[in-house]
């Protein structure tokens, strides 16, 4: 069964630019002759692969002395001739050479923005955002802006996204009872991350109710140290955030260090329980 | 075979190259012809990749040399170089052929 021309056309022009220069005319010759088989095909395949993978065609000057002068007629493919090309003047760029300097220098400013680009998305980002300190003012100040904290209501610090809560004064809030403390000491202060650590919406206030906080989304409650409670589907306790008083007494919350809330579960794994029942949630 | 036999240095074209050399041995010819020819005696069959493969080696070589081509078919004749390395070879395989039936005789004998 032969093999159809095109495929073995397209088989012969696998084989190199000089190798066709030199043999593929004869071999055309050779195939005209033996009406090429599919076997013939792969060998010829095989043959282009070998040609590619070795210099086999001698060079011409080797070719040339190697034969006697007269005999040998290199066949030479007709190529159409475009006239004389004028070149630029000396000095001055062609056209042609122009567009090409042109086109690596748009591909070099367009890599040097990729690299920037890259390089500033890789930057960390010292001064906001998470991962930054930040210095809320000191317990006076912060009294100042919002009485109640001394009564235990946390203190919504909204850059940081925290909470900053009044231990001592918080429990007793929560246990229902008044109480000030105007001036906690730094392992006296905790800041929760307000982000919902079940899909991340904003956990609100403190509710009036049973100083709690219960997450909008889902209802995922928390008392107001930020421990799980039993509603919502949250699977451990609000992130907390490292809280520090300064030699200047200003208090600094530092979302680099951060401690993800307890996994554990269950009333008995409460470090603090409120006057509300377990499985209340905020309305 | 040695490296200065007609198939040293032709790897996997090493035996198509001697049965090349062979079939250029009674006179020039061209592609088609050294096929058919080869064809004629050779155990194996050599197809058209693989002849050109070989033939490109042997001019590389100096063992073979393309003629001026007629028609469009280009005839390759053995140089003086292929002729006596084919003589080489072909007496090293006759020694071989004859220690090996020699030694089958013995063995049977």
């Amino acid at each position: 069964m032969s093999a159809p021309l095109p495929a073995v056309s397209a088989v012969l022009r696998a084989y190199p630019r000089r190798w066709r220069e030199r043999y593929l005319a004869e071999m055309r010759a050779l195939l005209a002759d033996r009406e090429p088989g599919w076997g013939d095909l792969l060998d010829l395949a095989r043959g282009a692969l070998d040609a590619r993978l070795h210099r086999l065609v001698a060079t011409p000057a080797v070719l040339v002395a190697a034969m006697p002068r007269k005999e040998f007629i290199m066949p030479t493919p007709a190529r159409p001739s475009y006239g004389v090309v004028a070149s630029p003047p000396i000095g001055e760029l062609s056209r042609r050479s122009f567009m090409r300097r042109m086109l690596g220098v748009g591909a070099g400013i367009l890599a040097l923005e990729f690299l920037g680009g890259t390089i500033a998305f890789l930057w960390p980002q010292f001064r906001s955002g998470l991962g930054a300190k930040f210095p809320i003012g000191t317990l006076p100040d912060i009294v100042a802006k919002q009485a109640t904290f001394a009564n235990g209501w946390p203190y919504a610090y909204a850059p940081a996204r925290a909470f900053l809560i009044n231990v001592p004064a918080a429990k007793e809030l929560a246990l229902g009872r008044e109480a000030s403390v105007p001036n906690p000491t730094a392992d006296q202060l905790l800041a929760l991350y307000r982000k919902c650590p079940h899909l991340g919406c904003q956990v609100p206030g403190l509710c009036d109710e049973l100083k709690r906080f219960t997450c909008l989304c889902h209802g995922s409650t928390y008392n107001i140290l930020g421990e799980k409670l039993f509603e919502g589907p949250a699977s451990r306790g609000m992130d907390r955030f490292a809280v520090s008083i300064g030699d200047d007494g200003v208090v600094v919350i530092d979302t680099g260090q951060f401690t993800a809330g307890s996994l554990n579960r269950g009333p008995a794994a409460l470090s603090f329980v409120d006057a509300a029942p377990y499985e209340r949630k905020c309305r | 075979m040695g490296k200065d036999g007609p198939g040293g240095d032709l790897g996997r074209f090493a035996e198509p190259a001697l049965l090349i050399l062979v079939s250029l041995a009674d006179g020039p010819k061209h592609g088609y012809a050294i096929m058919t020819d080869v064809d004629s005696f050779g155990a194996t069959a050599i197809g058209p990749g693989t002849l050109y493969g070989a033939l490109a080696r042997l001019e590389r070589r100096g063992l073979i040399e393309p003629l001026g081509p007629e028609d469009r078919r280009r005839p390759y004749r053995l140089t003086g170089a292929g002729s006596s390395a084919l003589g080489d070879h072909l007496g090293e395989m006759s020694r071989l052929v004859q220690v090996g039936h020699a030694r089958l005789r013995a063995a049977n004998g």
